[in-house]
């Protein structure tokens, strides 16, 4: 091996710059340079807290529908429309629906979250519960139904505006229907189970009732023990497991093990399913009309959906279903107040929730808005709001910051009765114990 | 020992007698079918994306599923023109997951060289804590992350991605890097040594470039970390330097849509430029992997 030579070993001195050293010298300078421009920059509108506030006027806005293709450009045009009349700069952010809720929780309790968010109703309690929402009671007065005020509050207190409501209520294939030989919609559980099976009888792979069977949507079983007569939740005690909630699954695991109900569906599932045309029935709130006519490759297929009341015990009950819904609540800190105003605006003025509606489908929450020419108009949207939105009420679990997870709970323990792995009395047993504890 | 017992044992009575060369036919056999098994599991979720990014919207969802699509379409290549932000979220991939390569590999090489051929109190005890920190679920620490770059005003910067996403690949990178170096004769350092090279000049000019598809190797794993990330990218990156894996999600799945053969359709493209950096750079990375696993 020849003798190799090291600058190191060379005698003291003026060490002359080689090309070697000239391109480590480059090399560790562009190295720093490329890890400074990864660093937060003072004109970075991104990480600048204070660059949204001039004269208490501009305001953050979070929503997930200004990322989703159906929603993004009617929602950036509204926004842009408010900002441009209210001389207001709205920096906006988004993040995806199922991340939406933890990306949130986790930037309001970092304390980097204000102006005004969007919100599934079904969170505002968890939300509240950080103590930083806004109550917003003073702008409530823009003509909102009290129902829809209602399922934006908690324990009393306005912390959301409600933007649009409705329900998670049966939607029906008419034109299945009609093969079936059901002229009309059934009433009872006794009549709906008999539709389930003369749907069945249609053969073709067709799936009589695309219910939810799989854990993540399983909470939709809550309004079907609310059918058979348990109220789920009682003087703040869970009362799941009571003989109407198990007699509801009783017959839930019995159209199962008819095969009148698919296992292992979720809403996503359901939809594909009901968009080719497969499915009797299935469950869903009002905005999935979208999803399942783009989905399909019947272009008649928004005729066919039929909204039906979820049947009852006895003709005269009254159906019940849980509401769903979207409202937008308001942070405290820099541009609080710019940012209600524009939630008020946003849910309740009719130059924002008329273009939402003929944009994204989703119906206004105020008396005028659903009484306009163009919701009176949408056939479906007045048969659903009919049959399904005006019979909607918050899920009783809601109340609980924890909500979430005394629903998979539930969820967990049906879906074990569903797979045989327990009885519907003792799956309902365990639900309780468990769900209790959650909720102390 | 009898030269009996060394034969193989007689086949028993009533089983077949395979002819003499024989046996040859089922062992292909069941290699090839091995091999597509295997092929099946490597490309078969690469194919069902290039299906669905190719089937109209009213087809994608057709149950059964159809293997071969009944119609195809280039619309959800043409939407993707639509879309600017696909452009940022590529950009921003890219730079983050470079610089988490770049980065990992220097601090990687400098302590794998140590732990590889230096003998120093608590060297093994460091070896060990290096290899636990990878036992943390990386979940657990996101929170811990967004507090402290918050303080720190790194939240929403490229920088707080590549120090969360260098702290993540560092422990495993250092362990593969060490065994690389420990196939370095230690003989070629002392030569280097006898002829007065100090050590910075061992590192940088005789054990780095012999340790190049290791290197290499090395700055892919740690690439294809920040490539893939979700969860960190869309929690601390911010929507302006958002990197694909949250970008892509936010785009096309939401409350009511599952735009499936659209982000079938861009993960494809984007896709391209970094399997077109692999191709060209699998034989180090191949060579990077093997030749640290066996102590020579």
């Amino acid at each position: 091996m020849p003798p190799l030579s090291f600058s190191a070993s060379q005698p003291s001195g003026p060490t002359p710059l080689t090309r070697r050293s000239l391109f480590r010298l480059t090399g560790a300078v562009l190295g720093a340079g490329a890890l400074a421009a990864c660093a937060p920059s003072t004109s970075d509108s991104d990480s600048d807290s204070s660059s949204g506030d001039s004269g208490g006027k501009d305001f953050k806005f979070t929503a997930w529908s200004l990322n989703e293709a159906s929603t993004k450009d009617a929602l950036q045009s509204l926004v842009d429309t408010y900002a441009s009349g209210a001389g207001a700069k709205i920096t906006t952010a988004s993040y995806p629906y199922n991340d939406y809720l933890n990306q949130v929780l986790l930037q309001v309790r970092g304390g980097t979250l204000t102006g005004a968010v969007q919100l599934d109703v079904a969170w505002l309690a968890t939300l509240a519960a950080t103590g930083k929402l806004v109550d917003l009671s003073s702008y409530a007065g823009g003509g909102y139904t009290d129902a829809a005020l209602g399922i934006a509050k908690v324990k009393g207190t306005q912390y959301g505006l409600p933007w649009t409501t409705a329900g998670i209520g049966l939607i029906g294939n008419s034109e299945l229907l009609d093969k079936a030989g059901v002229t009309t919609p059934p009433k009872t559980i006794e009549e709906f189970e008999q539709v389930l099976r003369a749907l069945k009888g249609l053969g073709g792979g067709v799936v009589p009732w695309a219910a939810m069977t799989k854990v993540d949507q399983l909470k939709d079983f809550i309004a079907w023990m609310w059918a058979f007569g348990s109220p789920v939740v009682a003087d703040g005690q869970v009362v799941v497991g009571d003989d109407a909630s198990v007699e509801a699954l009783t017959w839930y695991k019995k159209l199962y093990d008819e095969k009148l109900i698919a296992p292992d569906v979720n809403r996503f599932d359901a939809r594909a399913l009901f968009a080719q045309g497969k499915v009797g029935f299935y469950e869903d709130a009002i905005a999935g009309r979208g999803a399942v006519t783009k989905a399909s490759p019947d272009k008649e297929l928004a005729s066919k959906l039929l909204p039906v009341s979820r049947p009852v015990r006895a003709a005269a009950d009254k159906p019940r279903h849980l509401a769903w819904g979207h409202a937008v609540a308001v942070l405290q800190g820099e541009g609080s107040e710019a940012a209600a105003k524009f939630a008020a605006a946003l849910t309740s003025d009719p130059k924002y929730t008329g273009p939402w509606f003929t944009k994204a489908g989703l119906p206004p929450t105020t008396t005028s808005g659903l009484a306009s020419a163009e919701v009176q108009n949408d056939k479906f949207t007045k048969d659903f709001t009919a049959a399904i939105g005006a019979f909607s009420e918050p899920d009783p679990l809601w109340v609980y910051p924890q909500f979430a997870q005394i629903e998979k709970v539930l969820a967990d323990q049906v879906q074990a009765v569903l797979l045989g792995k327990a009885s519907p009395k003792e799956g309902l047993a365990a639900a309780k114990e468990q769900m209790q504890g959650l909720v102390k | 020992m009898t030269l009996t017992q060394a034969r193989p044992a007689a086949p028993a009575a009533g089983q077949p007698v395979a002819a003499r060369g024989r046996p040859r036919r089922p062992r292909v056999f069941g290699a090839a079918v091995t091999v597509a098994v295997i092929g099946v599991f490597a490309f078969g979720p690469v194919y069902w994306l290039l299906v669905t990014a190719l089937t109209p919207d009213g087809d994608a969802f057709t149950f059964p599923p159809r293997l071969w699509p009944r119609s195809v379409t280039l619309e959800h290549f043409a939407n993707l023109a639509d879309n600017p932000a696909l452009g940022r979220y590529l950009a921003n991939s890219l730079i983050v997951s470079l610089l988490t390569a770049v980065l990992t590999v220097i601090v990687a090489a400098y302590t794998g060289y140590s732990f590889a051929k230096f003998r120093y109190r608590g060297r093994r005890s460091l070896m060990y804590l290096v290899l636990a920190s990878q036992m943390f679920p990386q979940a657990l620490l996101l929170i811990t992350l967004y507090l402290v770059f918050s303080a720190t005003g790194l939240l929403n910067t490229y920088l707080a991605l590549i120090l969360s996403f260098t702290t993540f690949t560092l422990p495993l990178c250092v362990w593969m890097l060490k065994g690389f170096f420990d196939t370095i004769p230690d003989e070629l350092i002392e030569a280097a040594k006898v002829d007065g090279a100090g050590q910075g000049a061992i590192i940088h000019r005789i054990l780095l470039p012999i340790s190049l598809p290791g290197l290499v190797a090395t700055g892919l794993f740690a690439f294809i970390r920040g490539w893939n990330d979700f969860i960190f990218a869309l929690t601390l990156a911010g929507p302006q330097k958002q990197t694909l894996p949250p970008g892509l999600v936010n785009t096309y799945l939401g409350e009511f849509q599952a735009a499936w053969p659209d982000l079938m359709a861009a993960s494809l493209v984007v896709s391209l430029p970094v399997v077109l950096g692999f191709v060209l750079l699998q034989r180090y990375l191949v060579a990077g992997l093997t030749s640290g696993a066996v102590k020579g």
